[in-house]
């Protein structure tokens, strides 16, 4: 049984994560109501499981638990609604997908900087595995490693969701700028 | 090594994680390459896109209930706080609903004026993480001041200050409050120092040098001949106030 001592030191450790954990479910889930559960529910599992962290990286610790926590409230939506499964080898393979910056024309790049929003418009379109992988690099400046291990993921997979990512994020900026420029001629 | 082999090598750079050797072979190629050039700004500036986004505060309620919860799975009395018990019984409860209105007002009140300070904030802690400092590395003023041709539409005036114990690390393209930013990388001891410029209102009037502090780093901003400067950094203020002086006071060196 879990004591005042334990539960303090747990509260140290890992109650300063609770905004990093807040943003990935937020990224997750793109609903703030069921990031702010799931969050406060990878909380109380973390400090069930607190005596299997030995140290090391706390944060990534504690944001494997909510993103294993996010990912099985998205399985039971999805079986209510059944949505097929992101799956590694029909996303490389899809058209959007081959895309990637080794065959890009300069042409085809968007380099604008864009507002907040209008990227976040952009990101919420692309699958969960791709969002994920863009909020542990780019916003918490995780390394390959740190994200292969927060996403119990080779690191080779990381790699190429990160590649994947990036140029069908590109590919939907660039569409939405022709689609302005088409708008405004 | 062709163009081509070069551009699978974007990303890993672009992320840190190229080594030493590769990184300054990607370096040459993209100085004179400008087709791989164009490429690999693109892909850069899509990558401080997303990084611009930063954090979502989560609801102060969030860390409330978690430590209520775990409270309680701890087997400890949920002793919750019932601060109104401080304002007596009876009378109290007009008084409590009038505080609790007042502190979801200040609590949910925006503010504009912080938001920049954040995001300079947010930009020198991003600044600080692996690779990230600097986009041309030179403590050689005449090759940071040309870097930032093109890229900005003004030309922001760079020194190094090594003699004043301020060495010039270098220079990078930033992006705060919607707006491109140049960065100067300075140096003093083992602080690494921000200075931020970017345009500002050409008609408004010149400001003074003005510290602040947020997050434990030390902020000092002014505006001259149109442009904003802020320094940012965990250096002591006294510190800070000398370079802001040595950088806002003097005339550029003749070159």
């Amino acid at each position: 049984m879990a004591n005042k001592k334990d539960r303090q030191r747990f509260e140290r450790l890992m109650l300063v994560h609770h905004d990093a954990a807040y943003n990935l479910a937020l990224w997750l889930l793109r609903d703030a109501a069921d990031a702010e559960d799931i969050v406060q529910t990878a909380y109380m599992k973390a400090f069930d499981h607190f005596s299997s962290f030995h140290g090391g990286n706390s944060a990534g610790w504690m944001l494997t638990i909510v993103r294993n926590t996010a990912y099985n409230l998205l399985q039971t939506k999805k079986r209510n609604s059944n949505l097929v499964n992101f799956d590694e080898a029909l996303h490389s393979g899809d058209e959007l997908c081959q895309f990637s910056f080794g065959s890009m024309n300069p042409e085809d790049t968007y380099s604008a900087m864009m507002t907040g929003a209008q990227i976040m418009d952009a990101i919420e379109r692309l699958p969960v595995e791709f969002r994920e992988v863009f909020f542990l690099r780019e916003i918490e400046g995780y390394s390959y490693q740190e994200i292969a291990e927060t996403t119990q993921v080779p690191k080779g997979t990381v790699m190429s969701r990160l590649s994947r990512a990036r140029a069908q994020l590109q590919k939907l900026l660039v569409e939405k700028n022709r689609r302005k420029q088409a708008n405004v001629l | 090594m062709s163009c081509e082999e070069m551009q699978h090598k974007f990303e890993a750079y672009l992320d840190g994680e190229l080594t030493l050797s590769d990184q300054r072979s990607l370096e040459e190629h993209l100085a004179g390459c400008n087709r791989c050039n164009t490429m690999y700004n693109s892909l850069r500036t899509l990558s401080v896109s997303i990084k611009n986004i930063g954090y979502t505060h989560a609801p102060a309620s969030l860390r409330r209930n978690i430590k209520r919860g775990l409270k309680e799975i701890s087997g400890e009395h949920a002793d919750a706080f019932h601060w109104y018990h401080l304002l007596g019984v009876g009378g109290g409860s007009a008084i409590a609903t009038a505080v609790v209105v007042w502190l979801v007002m200040i609590s949910t009140l925006p503010s504009a004026q912080t938001s920049v300070t954040d995001e300079l904030v947010a930009a020198h802690v991003r600044s600080m993480m692996v690779s990230h400092l600097t986009d041309v590395a030179s403590s050689d003023q005449h090759t940071v001041k040309p870097w930032f041709n093109g890229k900005l539409d003004f030309a922001p005036s760079v020194r190094d200050l090594r003699d004043r114990g301020y060495p010039l690390v270098g220079g990078r393209l930033d992006y705060v409050h919607q707006q491109p930013v140049a960065a100067l990388i300075y140096q003093h001891r083992a602080h690494v120092i921000n200075v931020f410029i970017r345009r500002g209102d050409t008609v408004a009037q010149a400001l003074p040098p003005r510290a602040t502090h947020q997050l434990g780093y030390n902020l000092i901003r002014w505006r001259d001949a149109g442009l904003d400067y802020a320094l940012v950094s965990d250096l002591n203020e006294k510190d800070l106030q000398e370079l802001a002086g040595l950088l806002a006071g003097q005339p550029a060196p003749k070159s």
